[in-house]
């Protein structure tokens, strides 16, 4: 079997339709006005709530495989090596052991997510998938992957889960809110594994931290995904503040990622204003 | 109840455990090592696997005995140490070549649609020789000196029966046509003539001999 996989290698039934990124920000349903589509935070009371939750579960179940398939490469691509002399292409036996509980953990989050997307009326598929998150995973150095993973991806888990979680809360689904909070507490032990072993892995490198944090910036502003994620009151998704400190995010972190989310909301209706401007002018 | 101060057999007459077993502690840190390798070799296998699978109850299924074999390799890698191997890294290696080029075959499947050989390779040859491996570790090993030996082994051995089971379930819905039965048995017979080349997962006397009439199983044990 190879090592190092590309998202576009990773495998899936006839169900599933890949999207690319801009397809799925194009979505009519993501905010059109012929859709009848509200922005902001997810709140029962706003007219697309039942279709942007069934949505955002659809993208948590899609998320989840991919988190599935980041933490058992992890267990693959690296060969194990000594402690205290590590090459810079292995990892620490109790590194493999971690991202192996974390494959039981993401495969249990399938499981759970694919449920709930039944219990919301969805069906596999109905949504598309980009391979997005994947991409944070095919970093051939397992530090810079162990960031984007366990500190941007699973983060931004944090963040969706506790958002999710809220949403059951205020909509009456009890089933909802018991399912995210079990998911959320696993996803604080991923980013906390991510936290600590970013920790010991650079104690006496600190220009690999520096490469790995800068990786880490670039992946979690990939992740606000213009503005989705972030702690004003127009992002869906929040930071879930109290949670990623559980994880090990520190204030100047997290409010650094609300700053990075900002900075992307802005370049996303910077480049809308400039389509409109093109628009009107190509329109005479 | 009888006096408290009435004395009592060391050992109730329930209680049949045993001195001495068939495995030295030397015997014992290698084998154990040996296991270590096999179940590390296995967990990454499975984890590479995850994202090859299109089917995707299958998927999910080695995700989750990905870790059951990370555990194993766990508690093999912890209890190196209290068999006086205080560097685990040393006896964690395969048996022989032999073993290697099994298990590197075993591995070798990366397609999609060969989730087939995958599956065959881990439920239907890896883990059935693991069970009788761990079977005759359990059963002739001491079961006074060596209990937490045998504690290990009662756990991992209920893993690899339902892990077996599930494997057994998925293969029978996958397997279909004649073809696929052809492509599983000879998948199969592939992998099982190089572990009988090799002696087993342990190397020759993994399950002792059942053809040496002495009646000392310590005589037919580690190679």
């Amino acid at each position: 079997m190879k090592k190092l996989l590309s998202p576009d290698e990773l495998a899936r039934d006839d169900r599933f339709e890949r999207a690319e990124m801009l397809d799925r920000i194009q979505d009519p349903r993501n905010g059109s006005p012929a859709a009848n589509r509200g922005s902001g935070r997810l709140r029962p009371e706003r007219a697309d709530a039942p279709d942007a939750a069934r949505a955002l579960m659809h993208g948590i179940f899609v998320g989840e495989i991919q988190a599935l398939e980041g933490a058992g490469r992890t267990c693959y691509d690296f060969e194990v090596g000594r402690s205290g002399k590590l090459g810079d292409d292995e990892v620490p036996f109790e590194l493999k052991l971690d991202m192996a509980r974390q494959c039981w953990d993401e495969a249990r989050h399938c499981e759970i997510s694919v449920k709930l997307s039944e219990w919301m009326g969805t069906e596999i598929g109905e949504f598309g998938e980009n391979a997005f998150l994947f991409q944070a995973a095919c970093n051939p150095d397992p530090v810079l992957r162990l960031t984007g993973v366990n500190r941007a991806l699973e983060g931004l888990a944090i963040d969706v889960f506790n958002t999710m979680k809220e949403f059951g809360d205020l909509a009456g689904d009890p089933v909802l809110e018991f399912c995210e909070d079990w998911m959320l507490a696993d996803e604080v032990t991923h980013v906390k594994m991510g936290s600590d072993w970013l920790r010991t892995l650079t104690a006496t490198d600190k220009e690999r931290q520096k490469r790995a944090l800068e990786f880490q910036r670039v992946v979690d502003k990939l992740f606000s995904f213009g503005g989705f994620r972030g702690e004003d009151d127009d992002n869906p998704v929040q930071l879930a503040r109290r949670f990623r400190e559980l994880a090990g995010f520190d204030d100047g972190e997290m409010t650094e990622i609300a700053e990075l989310s900002r900075e992307a909301k802005a370049e996303v209706e910077e480049r809308a204003r400039l389509a409109r401007e093109a628009d009107a002018t190509a329109a005479g | 109840m009888a006096d408290s101060k009435q004395p009592r057999a060391p050992f109730a007459p329930w209680d049949r455990r045993e001195l001495p077993g068939a495995f030295s502690v030397e015997d014992t840190a290698r084998r154990v090592g040996q296991y270590k390798w096999i179940e590390m070799k296995l967990f990454e296998a499975l984890g590479g696997w995850v994202a090859t699978v299109p089917e995707l109850d299958v998927k999910m299924r080695l995700g989750t005995h990905c870790y059951h074999h990370a555990w194993h390799a766990e508690l093999w890698h912890k209890r190196l140490p209290e068999l006086r191997e205080m560097d685990p890294d040393r006896l964690t290696r395969p048996a022989s070549p032999e073993v290697e080029a099994f298990m590197t075959a075993l591995t070798e499947p990366g397609e999609h649609d060969q989730t087939i050989e995958k599956l065959v390779g881990v439920y239907r040859v890896l883990i059935p020789h693991k069970v009788a491996a761990y079977t005759y570790h359990r059963n002739n090993t001491s079961t006074i000196t060596d209990a937490p030996t045998i504690r290990s082994l009662g756990f991992i051995l209920q893993d690899e029966m339902e892990d077996w089971r599930d494997g057994t379930l998925m293969l029978t819905s996958l397997i279909q046509t004649e073809e696929e039965v052809r492509r599983a048995a000879e998948h199969q017979a592939r992998l099982e003539t190089l572990l009988v080349a090799a002696g087993g997962i342990c190397g020759p006397g993994t399950i002792g001999d059942a053809y040496d009439l002495s009646g000392d199983p310590a005589r037919a044990t580690v190679a």
